[in-house]
């Protein structure tokens, strides 16, 4: 297969196209005979994977101009940033990408812990990853069911798939019900380490409930075997990489566009310097594509949890000097500072830039950088010449989460 | 540790030796902006990772400060990413880089929004977050949270 260089790295030629759709269209100057129609799909579309409004222009069922409409479930996050500690907002940053809590106390953590230079325990770094990889896994399942539902009756009747991937994911909030105590909202990471230890055994049932998902995992790839699904989804929403690139988004998306490019892998984190990690990459760029990454990254999920829950080490989980008061953790420099730190998150990259106020607890400016953020300002550039029900197959494909877009 | 092409762009363009922190970036002057973005696209970064702005108060004689940071990315094994930053007083514009990184759209959008940042020459500076008839910038530094603001119901 023909590759190209784009910044060094090669991606699929036949993807790269000569020009995108223009966001800016001005549809006046379309087609003046055609009769266009604006159709809004959200806010409360069932496909919109919460409050996203999109309004489609629409020349009979093709998409001429697609413009998204945010700030529906704007919270004020980074305000509030502003104003609580830098032990606090861990537990306020949970609800932005609700389906992997614990990727967002992760990448809020890590950019503290280097802005204010906390050294994290070993055992800790380890606990980390193996967390991160099962919400990895629970919030893949959750997508492949989600996406089922948005494709109606193509996968098994439409709720089948669904059902069966949310028992599974089930079985994942279980293992952290018991962690945490909490089934969502965990509050488990905090800069330093974590709140909480290891309940007894629960490394034995981590591995009971692997080999259950792992079990499960042909099954999905039975029900989606069918000539619906392949019509629904190959040739479907073919992304160029280039403008992915542009766009700043990774993760899935980009791999299945054929950008080889993981966070984990590139620039590791906590322990994925030690693990051997296979970055699944695809070359389709469609719909399918996507589809084949996210069931790939869930085998390696599954592998890395299975090569670190035996050798988690012992000792302390959060460093000497942590206390759990909302003051604990100071910025103690003199001088003004600034912090950046980038994780992996099952949506690409999920990153935390701070600015630290001298000898103060709380951050001057604390700025998330959210991947589903960068996946919807893809619609503008691939909806145009797009089928209406196509659109909602492209958009469930991308898998963003409203409550991370809006902050 | 900044590449050797990269030190050498920032040493051409911003005509001294760096020794800057890589978080932040260099201080880089308006005029000089799109000239490093587009040595810096030009080198393999294409990826904008953010563009993040901060208000900073008065200070003594100092004006009120507007800072934004860009960060870039270059992809791919041993990825790198290197960050340059600007200053300008509260309420000037900034060129935007809309014509470099597509992506730069929605990223100045939402500073322009939530802090106050002005871009020149981007092609669609609406807000995003807020509604289109809010006033004021909720991540200025002395807008206050607890009071209530049109349209508040």
């Amino acid at each position: 297969m023909k590759t190209l260089d784009i910044g060094g790295v090669s991606v699929p030629a036949e993807l790269v196209k000569s020009s995108w759709a223009d966001p800016w269209l001005d549809i006046d100057d379309y087609d003046a005979e055609s009769d266009l129609m604006a159709l809004n799909m959200g806010p409360q579309h069932p496909s919109t994977h919460g409050v996203l409004r999109v309004k489609l222009f629409v020349d009979g069922e093709i998409c001429v101009k697609c413009v998204p409409y945010l700030g529906y479930l704007h919270r004020g996050v980074e305000k509030l940033c502003e104003k609580l500690t830098y032990v606090q907002i861990p537990s306020v940053v949970d609800k932005n990408d609700y389906v992997s809590p614990m990727m967002n106390e992760l990448a809020v953590c890590m950019a503290f812990e280097k802005l204010c230079e906390i050294e994290v325990p070993e055992r800790a770094q380890v606990i980390r990853t193996v967390v991160a990889e099962l919400q990895r896994l629970a919030s893949h399942l959750l997508w492949v069911g989600t996406w089922g539902l948005d494709m109606g009756g193509a996968i098994g009747g439409g709720g089948t798939l669904f059902l069966h991937t949310f028992r599974e994911r089930e079985l994942v909030l279980d293992l952290f019900e018991d962690l945490t105590g909490g089934r969502f909202h965990y509050n488990h990471h905090t800069p330093g380490g974590q709140r909480h230890d290891l309940p007894a055994g629960w490394e034995a049932s981590v591995k009971q409930v692997l080999t259950f998902i792992e079990g499960r995992l042909p099954e999905y790839e039975d029900m989606t075997d069918n000539r619906i699904f392949f019509a629904r989804t190959k040739g479907v929403g073919v992304i160029d990489p280039v403008l992915l690139m542009e766009l700043g988004v990774s993760g899935p998306v980009a791999r299945a566009s054929g950008i080889d490019h993981d966070l984990r892998r590139d620039a590791p984190y906590c322990v994925y310097d030690r693990v051997d990690l296979r970055v699944p990459v695809e070359t389709g760029g469609d719909c399918y594509a996507r589809f084949l990454v996210r069931m790939a990254e869930m085998r390696e999920s599954i592998r890395l949890v299975r090569l670190l829950i035996d050798s988690i080490p012992p000792g302390p989980v959060v460093g000497a000097k942590m206390v759990k008061l909302p003051g604990a953790v100071k910025f103690k420099q003199k001088e003004w500072g600034s912090a950046y730190s980038a994780i992996e998150s099952p949506r690409g990259e999920l990153g935390t830039f701070v600015i630290g106020e001298p000898k103060k607890a709380s951050p001057w400016r604390c700025k998330i950088r959210p991947p589903s953020y960068h996946l919807v300002s893809l619609l503008p550039y691939i909806c145009p010449g797009e089928m209406i029900s196509d659109i909602v197959v492209i958009l469930g494909s991308l898998d963003p989460i409203l409550g991370e877009v809006d902050r | 540790m900044i590449p050797e092409d990269v030190q050498e762009l920032y040493t051409r363009l911003l005509g001294e030796e760096l020794s800057f922190e890589p978080e932040l970036g260099p201080l880089v002057p308006s005029e000089t902006l799109l000239e490093l973005a587009g040595g810096l696209k030009a080198l393999g970064f294409q990826f904008l990772v953010y563009c993040a702005s901060a208000h900073f108060f008065a200070e003594g004689e100092q004006p009120e400060v507007c800072m934004t940071t860009y960060r870039v990315r270059r992809l791919g094994r041993g990825t790198v990413s290197v960050a340059f930053h600007l200053r300008v007083p509260y309420g000037t514009a900034t060129p935007s880089l809309v014509p470099i990184w597509a992506g730069a759209d929605w990223q100045e959008r939402e500073q322009f929004d939530l802090v106050g940042a002005r871009f020149e020459g981007h092609p669609d500076l609406r807000r995003i977050m807020m509604p289109e008839d809010w006033e004021g910038h909720p991540l200025r530094r002395d807008y206050p949270i607890d009071t209530p603001h049109f349209p508040w119901r």
